[in-house]
């Protein structure tokens, strides 16, 4: 029956993480036996929160209709600069700056975006590969240690059983940005902005103000990851985020925030990143090389967008031009 | 990242030609499970380094999970987590950098998993966390290449350094056991960084040749790769000198360069030695026995004297 596949279809789309979830501690539990601990679950968390920071910084600017590549280049420069500056600055100081660094490279990001007209996928793929560079340029290539290696080290530790401080920091964020898009009205504003840009104009919001902001987030966001991966490992590479820019996508397409705009929210992206987290952890558990779980979540990002599609979602542009059509025919 | 690269791939298992006494597996181990973080899944040194501690740990009756960092230390950072989250009974890491293990090395230690570093050393804060490191004695490699020198050109001649890459630990201790042991008489021409490239060492090798030419007497290659570089170069040149060109690893190129009398000698540096060793060294520690802090793989000179007797490392 079409119509009983479309519920069950429904019901996976919008419990598509839970559902994932499920699907790897059963599998864990299967496969492993110490699989389903409090300690395997900390360590899920705590690895999800460097990528987490580049996924939730990456979710208002979906939701705005934009994109923004340059994360990842971004968080290298920031994680560089949190180490190569400690001399100098000091070991707090030098973090701050790190942050400084990416609201920096975000503004870059901003001004060309809303300032000269580019479009953000143009925009940032420059700034994505200026930022690499440079990130390179500046470091010689090579990554810079910490003389103070101790100083990050608390980041990672045990916090309240299943967290660290920075696991909980990136939950604190989601949590915060989430109250901020669906409690406020400029949050409210965002998903107009994101849904149809001509209408968000005519109604008098500040688009452009919008879409500048977010990049900024963005790239305060980036910082912050580059920042906290620099201070739990001691090092600042200009590689730091080289790699890191498709599983923040992933994360938050996974979450259910739609590339075209208008819909999603830092919560699923928070879902969407420890869903993604479980699976890696699963499949070092099992031994699983790494180039095999990219096919998996290759897989499950064709599955669920997919599902999306044949449940029919509720919002969205696509299923928005769809509905249109339908009515323009009845 | 302290793993020479683009040599050509060998045969493994001919690495079991090199006469070696090594220790062998502890006893009661069978069944406990070991965790290895290796730099990357496909590699001309790291796969037969794979390989030898599998067979290792095969032999000794443990439960290996192999898990690569694809030459990222952040990923090994993560996954050096996640392995002492799943509390295994040993973990083997390939370092490849100075600290970004430490969180994860101090975990491990707060929960009694002993952690044995294979090829490449860690930074100072992490060795301490450290039970042992098994590995190539690379400074000694270096200080080998020295005599080398020192006998094949009586003591006294101009000679270029052509190193690894620039701030990596085993260029450093190649370049310094190097130095620390050549004769008095030995006067260095030129350093240059080639990153363990054959392609790059071909390059600075034209520049050297044309700065340099006759003047050079010897070349210091600090891996095969490289001096394979440096003979191309030469080759292409068209100059009338054989220079005295030593290389460390054993490739097969170098020893063909080597019967063919291009090249003076190598040192073996046998991968699939190297992971075997780590695994029973790991072993070791997880019995409660007590290993050395540094488990040094043997270097043995390969020179056309001697070459009959092995088979290339790699």
């Amino acid at each position: 029956m079409p119509a009983s596949l479309k519920t069950l279809g429904s019901l996976v789309v919008r419990y598509r993480l839970l559902v994932m979830l499920a699907g790897v501690l059963v599998f864990g539990g299967f496969t492993q036996d110490d699989f389903l601990t409090l300690t395997t679950f900390q360590s899920i968390l705590d690895r999800a929160a460097v990528v987490g920071f580049l996924a939730l910084g990456l979710t208002p600017i979906l939701i705005a209709g934009q994109i923004d590549l340059s994360i990842g280049s971004v968080m290298s420069l920031a994680a560089y600069a949190a180490i190569a500056l400690q001399p100098e600055l000091g070991s707090l100081p030098a973090a701050f700056a790190g942050l400084g660094v990416g609201m920096l490279a975000g503004a870059i990001n901003a001004v060309i975006v809303v300032g000269f007209k580019v479009t953000s996928l143009v925009a940032t793929l420059a700034t994505l590969l200026i930022g690499a560079s440079l990130a390179l340029l500046i470091s010689n290539g090579q990554p810079v240690s910490s003389a103070d290696p101790m100083f990050g080290l608390a980041l990672t530790n045990e916090f309240l059983t299943v967290l660290s401080p920075r696991s909980a920091l990136f939950i604190a964020a989601a949590l915060v940005m989430f109250v901020w898009l669906k409690a406020t009205p400029s949050g409210r504003n965002l998903y107009a902005v994101g849904s149809s840009m001509p209408a968000a104009i005519s109604a008098g919001i500040n688009v452009n103000g919008y879409v500048a902001g977010i990049f900024v987030l963005s790239g305060f966001c980036a910082g912050a990851a580059g920042v906290l991966q620099a201070l739990s490992a001691a090092t600042g590479s200009p590689l730091a985020g080289s790699a890191l820019l498709i599983p923040a996508i992933t994360a938050v397409v996974i979450g259910g925030t739609r590339l075209e705009g208008g819909r999603g929210s830092s919560l699923a992206t928070l879902g969407g990143v420890v869903a993604l987290g479980a699976l890696t952890t699963l499949s070092e558990y099992n031994g699983i090389p790494s180039y095999t779980q990219a096919v998996y979540t290759g897989l499950i990002l064709i599955l669920l967008i997919t599902l999306d599609r044949i449940a029919g979602g509720n919002g969205g542009k696509t299923t928005r031009t769809l509905r249109s059509a339908a009515v323009k025919q009845a | 990242m302290s793993i020479r690269r683009n040599i050509l791939l060998g045969g493994a298992l001919s690495a079991l030609a090199v006469a070696f006494a090594g220790p062998v597996a502890a006893e009661g181990v069978e069944g406990k499970s070991i965790c290895y973080i290796t730099a990357a899944n496909s590699h001309f040194y790291v796969t037969p380094a794979n390989e030898g501690a599998q067979a290792a740990a095969d032999a000794a009756g443990v439960e290996l999970t192999i898990v690569s960092e694809e030459f990222s230390p952040q990923t090994g950072a993560d996954q050096l987590n996640s392995c002492v989250s799943r509390k295994v009974d040993g973990i083997l890491l390939w370092p490849l950098d100075a600290n970004s293990y430490l969180p994860g090395l101090l975990k491990a230690q707060q929960a009694g998993i002993p952690v044995v570093a294979i090829d490449t050393k860690a930074g100072e804060e992490s060795m301490k966390l450290i039970a042992s490191f098994v590995g190539a004695d690379k400074y000694g490699q270096g200080q080998i290449s020295a005599k080398q020198m020192n006998e094949a050109l009586g003591g006294e001649g101009d000679v270029v350094i052509i190193a690894g890459q620039a701030g990596k630990n085993t260029t450093i201790m190649r370049t310094d056991g190097f130095l620390a042991d050549k004769a008095e008489g030995i006067n260095i021409l030129a350093t240059v960084n080639a990153d363990f490239d054959q392609q790059k060492a071909l390059v600075v090798s034209r520049d050297l040749l044309t700065k340099f030419g006759d003047q050079i007497d010897g070349v210091y290659a600090e891996d095969d790769a490289m001096a394979a570089g440096f003979l191309r170069a030469l080759k292409e040149s068209g100059l009338d000198i054989t220079p005295v060109v030593l290389g460390i690893g054993g490739t097969k190129t170098a020893f063909d360069a080597i019967n063919a009398g291009e090249m003076t000698s190598t040192i073996m540096q046998p991968p699939f030695e190297n992971g075997r060793l780590a695994v029973e060294t790991l072993t070791k520690v997880m019995a409660g026995e007590t290993v050395g802090a540094d488990v040094p793989l043997e270097n043995t000179v390969v020179t056309k004297d001697n070459i009959g007797d092995y088979k290339p490392a790699m």
